[in-house]
């Protein structure tokens, strides 16, 4: 059963490469995002040393580190699943024997493990040949934040799975995963860090989940988060993991009670 | 006159189908009005930490918000052709768009049309008012007449770019990404341009001219800068006309080369 | 006048290549190879006013790519195509004013709103006035009996109730041609021979020129009084549909019933001056193939003679076996030998 499961990834990811124009776009796009913010923060600091306890060249790292994390992480699960249930192929999945929100964060995970490979890496090196962009020496930082990313690409796929879920209740959720497209990069901390945001906001923040996908191990990449408190960090990641297993589980069983009683 | 009377019909009938769905009306003009807002959320944090960008004070910044939430509106609720590529092309509905006597591009849209988001419009115009007496600006009859001008060439440019990326199916019927890519990008237009280096200057005034849609008509009305930006705020609409022509060539061009889906 | 005058047209895709696995993968993603596939390959016919006509051959074909031409949304590679006088991808919003579209498998009108919107708009969008337009759709309504489904939404009608209002929508602006792909696709018995009805008495009053695809051969047998046969991008038979049954099928098939055992010597040798084959099931049951050359009543007056019978029955060799034949020989050259 496993093995079918590791098939989803693979398939997803020779999917992928089948995009072209997809990925020459998307590395263009990326190139654009991280220029622009570099030169938008670069404004922002002015003359200024440092902000919220960023310098410049960190805060420069940690645009940079978070967009191509957030190559990784983004996928469009949300659409796919919002999608299949309104033209009704949901209900040809759930006659297979295999696990539909599984299979999906399995696709999700080709997507991203394509990326990672053929485009983080790649422009990672590229970035830091054009930006004063400092990486960590340590090779425990660097794990640490491969396995802190992974549970960032498993929060992300979550919040796109609820979203997408939504689809059985509203006929139209467009403007739902529109609004939740932008709450991820506003409030996950890619656009801007959470220590920018006044006191109320961050505060608020530290209840979100959006924080462990990109704050988080920016955070401890970039060296801002001291490395005793790094496991205490890692912790608020799972704990976010686990308890948004709990509102899937419940709406795809409300779900699947619905598609029972409506038909598809 | 035809593609008018053509348009009211397409209204009436997109009412009908929304009264259906009432609840959800109000989801997504909410939902659009809290995209809006984070936006302006962003825009404020970072002037909680400096008092200026590039030169422009945070009122200025907000005020080109303002602005650009306008021609923003109008052009989300006739472009609303997000899902172009997977409803006409993938899924072959462009064949039945092709076989009635009106332009593709005109149906396609009007098959689309989305006048919730107007309200984002309004939300900006008061923005802008709100900007307006902040800055002490002066305030002519001629500005309302310009400001019209401005948002419909504004308008013409976005429409323009997202019609020539839509038709980009036409060519490749992969997935292409790039639109809900292009929500990124399109954000930088409405920061000062003067902040960014020569190349991303370069692109986002003359390339993927979404500063044509923001920083630089709203600069007309601002306080002239050293880099004096309004100089070229009376080429948005030469601007839009072009960008627009350019989008609607590389759409018909590409109707030529559509196939079909399947068989 | 000619309806559709077709000559020479050939519709070629670059069809991407995938290679295959990983490695197959990422090399396309540098480096892209492309196919070209002809879907259709300098065919020729033409079609007078008034004219049924049905189009048929396997998946694959040809005949969308055809069709899709013909409407003008696909722009053919080559050759000239004429259909009411207009080059169709040229003059397409003037030339689609005159020809009415149904594709069985997708719906034009709008899924959450009353039929009679959808008609409405359609109604605009043909520049019909609105006094030719309740003419006209009364006198579709009637003949079609619609007259309550049209306040209703289109997700919730039937799939044959919404065939019909489909067709409806495809003929307010009384085009001369209609083009319909696959029009009785997963309908029942009564609604399709309601549907051929419809489209018989539509062609005799008003001249209608029809140009259908279809799979099932029920329709062509129905309708049309002229067939074109497509088989991979060609076409392989062009004329009535009595002429394909006389020269493909080959021959009757008579089935007895003896009233004793008899051999098949004994039959042989009755029929011996006939161009007829045997074959026994068993020893009281027989068939006999004849071909076309020898008459049934000779070779039945040959047997009567002889045996007794107890039960005759005259199998001729219906469409679908024509059809299939056709096909399953597949090769267009063994098909040109036999017209």
């Amino acid at each position: 059963m496993m093995s079918a499961y590791l098939d989803f990834i693979r398939i997803r990811f020779i999917m992928m490469l089948a995009y072209r124009v997809n990925y020459y776009s998307g590395i263009i796009i990326y190139a654009i995002n991280i220029g622009a913010y570099y030169f938008l923060w670069q404004a922002i600091y002015g003359d200024k040393e440092i902000l919220a306890g960023f310098t410049l060249i960190q805060m420069t790292t940690y645009v940079a580190v978070s967009w191509m994390a957030r190559a990784f992480y983004f996928n469009n699960l949300d659409r796919e699943i919002a999608n299949e249930i309104r033209d009704g192929s949901v209900s040809v999945q759930l006659i297979r024997p295999y696990s539909y929100l599984f299979v999906k964060m399995m696709q999700g995970f080709g997507e991203g493990l394509f990326r990672m490979l053929l485009f983080m890496i790649p422009g990672m090196i590229i970035v830091c040949l054009i930006f004063p962009v400092t990486l960590p020496t340590d090779p425990t930082t660097w794990l640490i934040y491969l396995v802190m990313l992974f549970f960032s690409f498993l929060i992300n796929s979550q919040i796109n799975i609820l979203t997408g879920l939504f689809a059985f209740f509203v006929e139209n959720n467009e403007g739902m995963m529109r609004m939740k497209r932008v709450m991820v990069d506003l409030f996950s901390g890619v656009v801007v860090p959470i220590a920018f945001f006044p006191g109320w906001l961050s505060a608020i923040m530290q209840w979100l989940p959006f924080q462990a996908i990109t704050y988080l191990p920016s955070s401890v990449f970039t060296g801002r988060t001291p490395s005793s408190e790094v496991l205490h960090v890692f912790g608020i990641q799972v704990l976010w993991f686990i308890g948004l297993l709990i509102p899937i589980w419940l709406i795809w069983r409300a779900a699947r009670r619905r598609l029972f009683v409506q038909g598809g | 006159m035809r593609y008018a009377s053509l348009f009211w019909e397409y209204i009436k009938n997109y009412a009908k189908t929304r009264l259906t769905y009432r609840a959800d009306f109000w989801v997504e003009v909410l939902s659009d009005l809290l995209f809006q807002g984070m936006n302006l959320i962003f825009i404020l944090i970072v002037f909680q930490h400096t008092s200026a960008l590039g030169g422009w004070s945070e009122a200025e910044v907000v005020f080109v918000y303002g602005f650009f939430m306008i021609p923003y509106g109008v052009f989300s609720t006739f472009f609303s052709i997000w899902n172009f590529s997977e409803r006409y092309i993938v899924k072959g509905e462009m064949d039945r768009v092709l076989t009635r006597p009106a332009h593709s591009l005109y149906q396609v849209l009007l098959e689309n049309v989305d006048p919730p988001s107007l309200i984002g419009s309004f939300v900006g115009a008061i923005i802008m008012a709100l900007s307006w007496g902040q800055l002490d600006l002066t305030f002519q009859v001629m500005d309302v007449l310009v400001l019209l001008l401005l948002i419909l060439g504004a308008v013409l440019i976005y429409a323009g770019l997202y019609t020539a990326l839509s038709a980009i199916s036409f060519y490749s019927d992969a997935p292409t990404g790039i639109v809900p890519l292009m929500y990124n990008i399109q954000n930088y237009g409405r920061y000062p341009v003067n902040i960014y280096n020569k190349i991303i200057r370069f692109v986002l005034t003359w390339l993927l001219p979404f500063a044509f849609v923001g920083v630089i008509p709203a600069s007309y009305f601002l306080e002239k800068k050293a880099d004096d930006l309004s100089q070229l705020a009376l080429l948005t609409p030469v601007m839009g006309i072009v960008v627009f022509s350019l989008g609607l060539w590389f759409w018909n061009h590409g109707v030529k080369r559509y196939r079909g889906a399947g068989s | 006048m000619l309806a559709i005058d077709v000559k020479d047209l050939r519709k070629q895709f670059n069809v991407q290549k995938n290679r295959e696995g990983l490695s197959g993968a990422l090399k396309d993603l540098f480096k892209r190879e492309y196919n070209e596939v002809t879907a259709v390959k300098d065919i020729s016919f033409q079609i007078p006013q008034g004219e049924i006509c049905g189009y048929i051959g396997e998946n694959g074909a040809g005949k969308s790519t055809t069709i899709k031409m013909l409407t003008g949304i696909l722009v053919p590679t080559s050759g000239e195509l004429k259909v009411n006088g207009y080059v169709p991808f040229k003059d397409r919003e003037k030339f689609v004013n005159g020809i009415g579209v149904v594709f069985g498998q997708r719906s034009q009108l709008w899924w959450d709103i009353g039929v009679i919107e959808s008609f409405q708009l359609l109604r605009k969008v043909y520049r019909v006035s609105e006094a030719d337009f309740r003419k006209r759709l009364n006198e579709l309504v009637e003949r079609l009996q619609l007259g309550d489904l049209l306040n209703r939404p289109v997700r919730k009608l039937s799939l044959g109730q919404r065939m019909r209002c489909e067709l409806v929508a495809s003929l307010l602006h009384n085009p001369s041609i209609l083009f319909l792909d696959e029009p009785t696709i997963g309908l029942d018995i009564v609604v399709k021979t309601e549907i051929r009805d419809f489209l018989m008495q539509m062609n005799r009053e008003q001249g209608t020129t029809i140009l259908l695809t279809t799979h099932d051969l029920q329709d062509i047998e129905a309708l049309c009084s002229r067939v074109i046969m497509l088989d991979d991008g060609r076409i392989i038979y062009d004329g009535g549909l009595d002429d394909l049954k006389n020269r493909w099928s080959k021959g009757r098939e008579i089935q007895f019933q003896f009233a004793g055992q008899t051999q098949l010597a004994k039959l042989r040798q009755l029929t011996e001056s006939l161009d007829v084959t045997w074959t026994m099931e068993n020893e009281v049951t027989a068939q006999m193939w004849l071909p076309h050359t020898v008459n049934v009543s000779d070779a039945l007056s040959c047997v009567v003679g002889g045996v007794q019978i107890r039960d005759i029955k005259i199998i001729e060799t219906n469409t679908d076996d024509i059809v299939r034949s056709i096909y399953s020989s597949g090769s267009a050259s063994v098909a040109k030998e036999t017209v």
